[in-house]
């Protein structure tokens, strides 16, 4: 990071700031740096596991918060130990985590998450219309609740992982889960 | 209505873009400076005069050094679940690197209650060391007879099994251990109760340098 760069420079210090309260307490939390396409799933302020970002877009109407909190994560399909079988039940492995999922957070955030290596066009424009059906219904709600049309929708991150990446993710991803989110700032 | 909806369908088809920033990591040229600034714009401080650089740098290098006071000094443990290892590590290095088995994931209904259920998850988050044990033996919580399909003893001394936890154990709270296993065979996969299973000499190990307060660090 350029010291001399006063926007960059301003922008990681925010995020520190935040880190700083984070690492502080025992949960682990998650940093996306969409600066260097990285996301840092982070605990005590340590690196403890670095995903790296195929592709990103960022729709983000509203400034950004401080820390988002995790509400809602991708259902995951648990295996009941039956004690009457004596057949042991499969454990749950990184390969049961979905790659096409969505994250909720509070305050109001969505980040979809999607395969980068994607190569169904079928798939690829469901995905698409799901986001423009998703702003559309935004609009139109707040249209029905009389708001301006240049009311702000909630912000949207989409992020392209590679499919191990995307499962890595969703293993990682705890239920209330701190997330801070660190913006391009960089003039290259 | 139905030419509005045209128009919507025509604009997902060629995917006109919204007041959105988008990156790929692949591209040779990053984001334009126009997407750049509508970052700067919804960041909120465009009122605000920009702090002098000098200020910002000394405020980026003192919580720079604060986040760093946060890390662990001394040795500490890290506990990948995804990947069923265990490190010992020192700062960026890593003094041990070994096979483990964590937590399943898998569910047992507790009896007799039907909302209520044991959930075999390594817990994720920052722990430390809360106790070190000599040849420790297994007092066998409810759920290891109910799994069975027996009866949960009533005598304290019928839930104690010896020699099946290795020769040490390291306690970081609510009945979790780092332990040794009989089910070597096991090591790299999802298949205990919750707890952290190692071979023989990778306990010994982590055992020899952690002490009461080293940090474990599971995600």
């Amino acid at each position: 990071m350029d010291l001399n760069d006063s926007v960059s420079l301003q922008e990681v210090t925010r995020v520190l700031q935040e880190e700083v309260k984070l690492a502080a307490r025992p949960h682990n939390y998650l940093l996306i740096d969409l600066a260097t396409h990285t996301i840092h799933i982070k605990g005590r302020g340590l690196d403890l596991y670095r995903i790296p970002i195929v592709a990103w877009s960022f729709r983000m109407p509203t400034a950004v918060h401080g820390t988002y909190r995790l509400i809602a994560r991708p259902p995951i399909a648990r295996r009941t130990v039956d004690p009457t079988v004596s057949v042991e039940q499969a454990p749950l492995s990184l390969a049961d985590m979905p790659t096409t999922y969505t994250l909720s957070f509070i305050p109001a955030l969505t980040i979809e998450v999607r395969p980068s290596d994607e190569e169904d066009l079928f798939r690829r424009m469901w995905a698409g219309a799901k986001t423009w059906w998703r702003s559309l219904n935004e609009w139109a709600s707040s249209l029905s609740r009389g708001e301006s049309s240049s009311s702000d929708p909630s912000p949207y991150l989409l992020l392209e992982l590679s499919r191990e990446q995307a499962q890595s993710l969703a293993w990682s991803a705890v239920d209330g889960m701190p997330l801070v989110i660190r913006l391009a700032t960089d003039k290259k | 209505m139905r030419q509005w909806l045209v128009a919507c369908s025509l604009l997902l088809l060629i995917g006109v873009p919204t007041a959105s920033l988008s990156q790929r990591s692949e591209s040779a040229t990053p984001a334009s400076p126009p997407a750049v600034s509508a970052s700067l714009v919804t960041f909120g401080h465009r009122e605000d005069p920009p702090p002098a650089l000098s200020s910002l740098q000394a405020r980026y290098k003192a919580l720079s050094k604060q986040l760093s006071r946060l890390k662990p000094q001394e040795p500490y443990i890290l506990v990948d679940t995804a990947r069923n290892h265990l490190y010992l590590k020192r700062r960026d290095d890593i003094l041990v690197d070994a096979l483990a088995s964590t937590g399943s994931g898998t569910i047992l209904p507790k009896p007799g209650e039907t909302s209520d259920q044991w959930v075999f998850d390594t817990p994720r988050g920052a722990f430390f060391v809360q106790s070190k044990l000599l040849n420790p033996a297994w007092v066998k919580p409810d759920w290891a007879f109910i799994e069975e399909g027996l009866e949960v003893p009533r005598n304290q001394a019928d839930r104690i099994e010896q020699g099946v936890l290795g020769a040490y154990a390291l306690g970081f709270g609510k009945g979790y251990f780092i332990h040794g296993t009989l089910y070597t065979r096991l090591l790299g996969k999802n298949v205990t109760h919750g707890c952290i299973r190692l071979n023989d000499d990778d306990l010994k190990s982590i055992y020899r340098v952690a002490r009461i307060g080293t940090p474990i660090i599971i995600f």
